[in-house]
């Protein structure tokens, strides 16, 4: 490994963690003016970062490599480490932050200084959370995002915030205990919870000592990821975190924390530890249709913009685990590239609802209309992103839906992808209903004089939706470049 | 017959469960962090009971001393967001937070 | 004698567990649970797990039941209203019943089956020490225990010092 490359592997922790020292170091006055430089410049360096590292790893013909923060370590230790995946999830991550600092300009006054304070520990955290491999150090760092993500959500100290963010708390409180103690029960019999070693000791779990408590073991893990991710029967909180955190927040949080909480999780373990547990597969296909058709059918019947995208994420997390469900490396690529593309468009979204709040200050879509002439650049990249979402071609969307329905449909469950085809129908319908309520129609009295928002926020969703369509357009060569190198 | 592995493991899920009754059944704000609490400490005895089973007790009490400072920071947030919605409502009652629904 | 210790401190914990559920008092429930912390730091030290002992002692009976009594004096008004008293009993009242049935249905559940999970032997167990480990092969907790702790400054900041402006 190249002492350069050792550098840039560093930046992932050590640029927020400087970041904030800066950000706290400097006098008040000058740092409320450049906090928000200080999140974007961490962003956009994270997401080159990410692309440097994926070039070297592959110009050394390596797939991973490790490293430590700080000294270095025993045997046994629990490492840092990046692999393909976790460079693309580290890009997302880039990617939305910058996305939730552009927002944040316009909407949230004095709050700027602790907004960039927490959004940096929000980032070390996902950045742990990409990084580690041990399941105890991975519970560390979704602690630490949740933490962050409580006080962002109630950064503004209004009733709705307070709400949204203790509902969140209670939550995910109980999904710390259901994860916890699964660890507990596989950490009995594999002695480590490095994800090497679980893996070894579950690779023959029938034969072990006491199998009951390795079932007990990997069912309260699935449990409490279910609960973080937000997966059909355990969403309760989901929408109400993202309806009420502030709208620079809820683009941060709608568009990564939650996935990386809880569906890179479940990806990580279907994909490096729990290989050998056909069990777990099942379980999760089965929450992963039930999320996909009820999150989509729950959608159609909301009245708020904000309520409306949450919906359809749950529905989409449905189709990222499906495809890390069906156990091939065809849908664990399609899950892969989908976290990428949901990452993606439901940042686009949520960055149009800031600029519907912005420009109107309010939400709720029964009370806005006819936006489309006045705010055309956010209507055009909200239809653009809905495309993508419903699976039209050419958008990125389509692609990865694709890949993971075929996968579906390679492991001889035809009806359970027949049902996730069938429920991109139902995509399609609540969006056309959001786009028809609050872009199309006739203006609504007292939105006569309501301005495109300027800036950051129309920036952000230009750039993201150019990288929805540059991405779908693209894609083809991505896929001969995956077949050239024997993936599907 | 191993009077302690049953006990132990008989225990730890009674205080999980009574954690997560209590959690269910209440509607005061900080009595729910309590519950969260109760729980935690039997994932707490889980944890080193397993480091005890299989001779790496160094490890199972590094996991432990990571869980409490996590747990402190945890309830120091919860009783903040309490605090506040008593600012705000004059009650911890989570009757009154139900404006998110649907 | 470990043995009877901890099956005693296991009973003393869910016997407080009870109590934290039942007691209408704020205060006495914090206490319990504080009560618990003691008896499990009692347990963690039979276990060999003498700094997790320590740590459970001095943070959990300490730091955390303190955090509690402060909130539970700034938002709790000193009210013994018996109709709230009694709704409460009433909501908690299974909740004995229910443990009693639960406990001894996994008891006998798991004396049936048989099960049975046998200590290690002397030989078995890892020479290091707490702090070998800790410190050699765990540093990303030590660095997540670190960011924990900016994130709790960093609440502290948002949620209790703008409050008092307002």
């Amino acid at each position: 490994m190249s002492a350069g490359m050792e550098f840039v592997l560093l930046t992932f922790m050590g640029l927020p963690l400087l970041m904030v020292l800066l950000n706290n170091l400097l006098k008040k006055e000058i740092a409320q003016k450049i906090c928000l430089s200080l999140g974007i410049i961490a962003g956009i360096v994270q997401m080159a970062a990410a692309v440097f590292v994926f070039a070297s790893l592959k110009a050394a013909g390596q797939t991973e490599a490790d490293f430590s923060q700080f000294w270095d370590l025993g045997v046994g230790a629990s490492r840092f480490s990046v692999d393909f995946f976790s460079l693309l999830v580290l890009f997302c991550i880039g990617m939305v932050i910058t996305a939730g600092f552009l927002t944040a300009g316009k909407t949230l006054g004095d709050k700027k200084f602790n907004f960039t304070n927490l959004a940096m520990i929000l980032l070390l955290g996902m950045n742990g959370i990409a990084l580690v491999t041990d399941l105890f150090s991975l519970y560390v760092f979704l602690e630490i995002t949740g933490v962050a993500s409580f006080v962002m959500i109630s950064l503004n100290k209004e009733g709705d915030g307070i709400e949204g963010a203790f509902k969140y708390l209670v939550m995910s409180a109980i999904a710390t205990v259901f994860i916890l103690g699964g660890l507990a029960f596989l950490f009995m019999q594999s002695g480590s919870l490095q994800y090497g070693d679980v893996a070894a000791a579950l690779s023959d779990w029938q034969y072990a000592e006491q199998p009951a408590l390795l079932i007990a073991g990997f069912v309260l893990v699935l449990v409490g990821f279910s609960i973080k991710s937000g997966v059909m029967p355990f969403h309760g909180w989901l929408p109400d975190a993202y309806q009420s955190a502030p709208a620079a927040v809820s683009v941060i949080l709608g568009g990564i924390v939650t996935k990386m909480a809880g569906v890179y999780a479940l990806l990580r373990l279907t994909a490096d530890i729990f290989v050998n547990v056909p069990v777990f597969n099942q379980i999760l296909m089965l929450l992963a249709i039930v999320s996909i058709v009820l999150g989509a059918v729950a959608a159609i019947t909301q009245t708020d913009f904000k309520r409306i995208l949450a919906y359809s994420s749950i529905s989409q997390i449905g189709y990222i685990l499906l495809g890390a469900s069906c156990g091939s490396a065809v849908g664990l690529i399609g899950a892969m590239l989908h976290f990428f593309n949901h990452a993606t468009f439901k940042t686009t979204l949520f960055v149009n609802s800031a600029a519907v709040e912005i420009a109107t200050g309010t939400t709720e879509i029964e009370k806005l209309g006819g936006l489309q002439e006045k705010m055309p650049v956010t209507g055009v990249s909200s239809i653009l992103a809905f495309l993508s979402t419903a699976g039209i071609p050419p958008l990125a969307g389509f692609w990865s839906k694709l890949l993971i329905i075929i996968a579906a449909w390679q492991t001889g469950n035809v009806f359970i992808a027949g049902l996730a085809l069938f429920a991109s129908i139902f995509t399609a319908a609540y969006f056309l209903r959001l786009q028809r309520c609050v872009f199309f129609g006739p203006a609504v009295e007292g939105l006569e004089d309501t301005k495109e928002v300027t800036g950051g926020v129309c920036l952000s969703s230009l750039a993201l939706s150019a990288i929805t369509v540059g991405f779908g357009l693209l894609f083809p060569a991505l896929l001969l470049f995956l077949q050239g190198q024997g993936l599907i | 017959m191993n009077v302690l592995s049953i006990a132990i493991l008989t225990a730890a899920l009674l205080l999980i469960v009574t954690g997560l009754y209590m959690l269910v059944r209440t509607y005061n704000m900080i009595r729910i962090i309590i519950a969260v609490e109760v729980a935690m400490k039997a994932i707490t005895l889980l944890l080193a009971y397993a480091g005890w089973l299989n001779g790496q007790t160094a490890l199972s009490q590094a996991f432990v001393v990571t869980i409490i400072v996590m747990e402190v920071v945890v309830a120091v947030v919860a009783a903040g967001l309490a605090i506040s919605s008593f600012r705000k409502n004059g009650d911890v009652d989570i009757r009154r937070l139900n404006k998110l629904n649907g | 004698m470990t043995t009877f210790i901890i099956v005693l401190c296991l009973v003393v914990m869910v016997g407080f567990a009870i109590s934290a559920a039942m007691l209408r008092s704020m205060l006495k429930s914090a206490v319990s649970l504080a009560a618990m912390s003691a008896a499990l730091a009692v347990i963690l030290y039979m276990m060999g797990a003498i700094w997790a002992a320590l740590f459970e002692l001095s943070v959990c009976v300490g730091l955390i039941t303190v955090v509690f009594i402060s909130a539970i004096s700034l938002t709790t008004p000193d009210r013994r209203d018996e109709a709230h008293a009694a709704d409460h009993r009433r909501r908690f009242a299974a909740l004995p019943f229910i443990l009693i049935a639960l406990g001894a249905a996994i008891i006998a559940v798991l004396v049936y089956t048989g099960f049975s999970l046998p200590l290690p032997g002397e030989e078995a167990v890892a020479e290091a020490t707490f702090n070998q480990v800790f410190w050699q092969t765990r540093q990303a907790d030590i660095l997540g225990q670190i960011l924990m702790l900016l994130a709790g400054a960093f609440a502290v900041v948002v949620l209790f010092k703008e409050g008092k402006k307002i």
